[in-house]
């Protein structure tokens, strides 16, 4: 599914295309804290809202996820160097949560040891366990005692998978993974396809190779436009202009998504996706979306003539579309573009690529030095 | 006149227009999916306004942000205040450190050539600004 080849411009939809089957995927990948945690789980709150969860299902998720983002807080490398990982994926009712975090090479056995102790337990006994270690079990010194795990695979049914990936002699990439499955428990089949955990491992692989700091693969509308924008504005606190500028493109850029993409019948909101990487000092913004094949020319003719353009013509022709009154309604303002293409300083890349008749995906890529 | 009202939300500002207060308002966030719409009900204010209006019209900008929707409508309201062929003072508020606000204020100041007071307000990041309660 993926492959190292990736170049640049391929990424958003190699990306886009792994997560092709789910209707939403939400990837953190950085340094955490209290409020990235929270606005992460107030992410999953809206779209499962939007899509119209069940009470059920999403309690077992907020539990879940809230454990886990707890592990990663808890288990993080502060010195940035080995970044934590946060994907929560919906498909066809069933949530998967995977967490990556980093493990003492000499804490493994005793951790490898615990999952497979819960793994061989059925439900009942898991419970049973879960008092046992509650009532004897020594705390660790981070404050854990594997309680977390036990809580998460009781509330996925005991859908979890893990894996441990060497780094050095004194550490491992700890990667768990889990199922929240829509069925009863009754009525479910072991499905051990369900619990993969080789694809989103291959998914990290390339995620650091290519400094992802966030995706967001899903419906696009306002509500979540706006806490994608609280969580990057919090993860790049203090960083002053930088900040701003990364803020005014993601507004832009998002916003072309929401007004310009091709809805979605079924759901409110427009499917695509949206990426931040990071190149040496450029932050590179990314986004895909569907058009139709009857607006390429036009949009095409757009970007080129603002790539085509120096400061001070980008200058002259944002003031005359500002007070050009012929395109002003609820669509379109026509300055979106030149927008970027001046706050960011770069040329604006772009691609079409062809789905069918009818529509083509459109990534649009701005870099930030 | 019936003073506008509208409590900032995350994506819309704070606007109070209302005659009785020293100045017209719109300030803080204003990146709204659909601002040409959220926009209208001030211009219908501004309208009403414009039937008799203060011999001076003071309008503050004390905005954060603004996408490039609003900033259509904000061409548009200033355009307006330009119209009224009366005192218009324009102060343009923007944090000390954002070249981006205070250009913006230039540019508006430039294409309007209405009278405009830049006002530098101190920077308000959640790092190094605590806010003082009673």
């Amino acid at each position: 599914m993926f492959n190292n080849k990736a170049n640049e411009k391929a990424l958003a939809l190699e990306l886009y295309d792994s997560f092709k089957d789910a209707d939403l995927s939400y990837i953190y990948h950085g340094q955490f804290s209290q409020t990235i945690t929270d606005l992460i789980i107030m992410l999953a709150e809206t779209s499962m809202d939007r899509i119209g969860e069940s009470a059920k299902i999403k309690k077992r998720v907020f539990s879940i996820m809230v454990e886990s983002l707890q592990n990663i807080t808890r288990h993080q490398d502060n010195t940035g160097e080995y970044q934590g990982f946060f994907a929560i994926e919906q498909k066809d009712g069933y949530y998967f949560v995977t967490t990556v975090n980093l493990i003492y090479n000499e804490n493994i056995e005793h951790l490898d040891g615990l999952l497979k102790k819960i793994q061989s337990l059925p439900s009942e006994e898991l419970k049973q366990y879960y008092k046992t270690v509650l009532i004897e079990n020594e705390i660790s010194s981070k404050g854990g005692a594997g309680l977390g795990l036990i809580e998460i695979a009781r509330k996925s049914n005991n859908k979890v998978s893990y894996h441990f990936h060497r780094i050095n002699d004194e550490c491992s990439y700890f990667y768990f993974h889990t199922c929240i499955s829509p069925i009863n428990e009754e009525d479910e089949v072991n499905d051990t396809e369900l619990v993969r955990i080789d694809n989103i491992f291959l998914l990290h692989q390339l995620l650091k190779k290519q400094n992802v700091q966030i995706i967001f693969n899903g419906l696009f509308n306002q509500e979540n436009l706006i806490n994608l924008l609280n969580i990057i504005e919090n993860q790049m606190a203090g960083m002053g202009h930088l900040k701003r500028v990364v803020f005014n493109l993601m507004v832009e850029m998002l916003q072309n998504i929401v007004k310009h993409g091709i809805k979605n019948e079924a759901r409110i909101g427009n499917p695509g996706i949206f990426f931040i990487n990071r190149q040496n000092k450029s932050h590179i913004l990314n986004t895909g979306n569907y058009v139709y094949n009857n607006q390429i020319d036009n949009l095409k003719i757009k970007i080129e003539h603002v790539n085509s353009l120096n400061h001070q013509e980008l200058n002259d022709f944002y003031n005359k579309c500002l007070f050009n009154f012929q395109v002003d309604n609820s669509k379109e303002s026509g300055l979106g573009l030149i927008e970027l293409r001046m706050k960011c300083n770069n040329q604006l890349k772009y691609a079409f690529q062809t789905i069918d008749d009818e529509k083509s995906f459109f990534t649009l890529q701005v870099q930030v030095d | 006149m019936t003073p506008f009202i509208h409590n900032g939300t995350e994506d819309t500002p704070t606007v109070k227009l209302d005659t009785s207060a020293p100045e017209l308002l719109i300030a803080e966030r204003s990146l709204p999916e659909d601002a040409y719409e959220f926009y209208k009900p001030i211009f219908e204010w501004l309208e009403d306004y414009a039937k008799n209006p203060n011999e001076k019209t003071v309008f503050r900008f004390e905005l954060e942000y603004f996408n490039t929707s609003s900033a259509k409508q904000l061409s548009k309201i200033l355009l307006f205040l330009k119209s009224l062929d009366k005192e218009v003072e324009i102060i343009w508020c923007y944090q000390l450190d954002d070249i981006d606000m205070f250009n913006s204020g230039k540019r508006f100041e430039k294409l309007t050539g209405l009278n405009f007071s830049m006002v530098s307000i101190p920077v308000i990041d959640d790092d190094d600004f605590t806010i003082i309660t009673d």
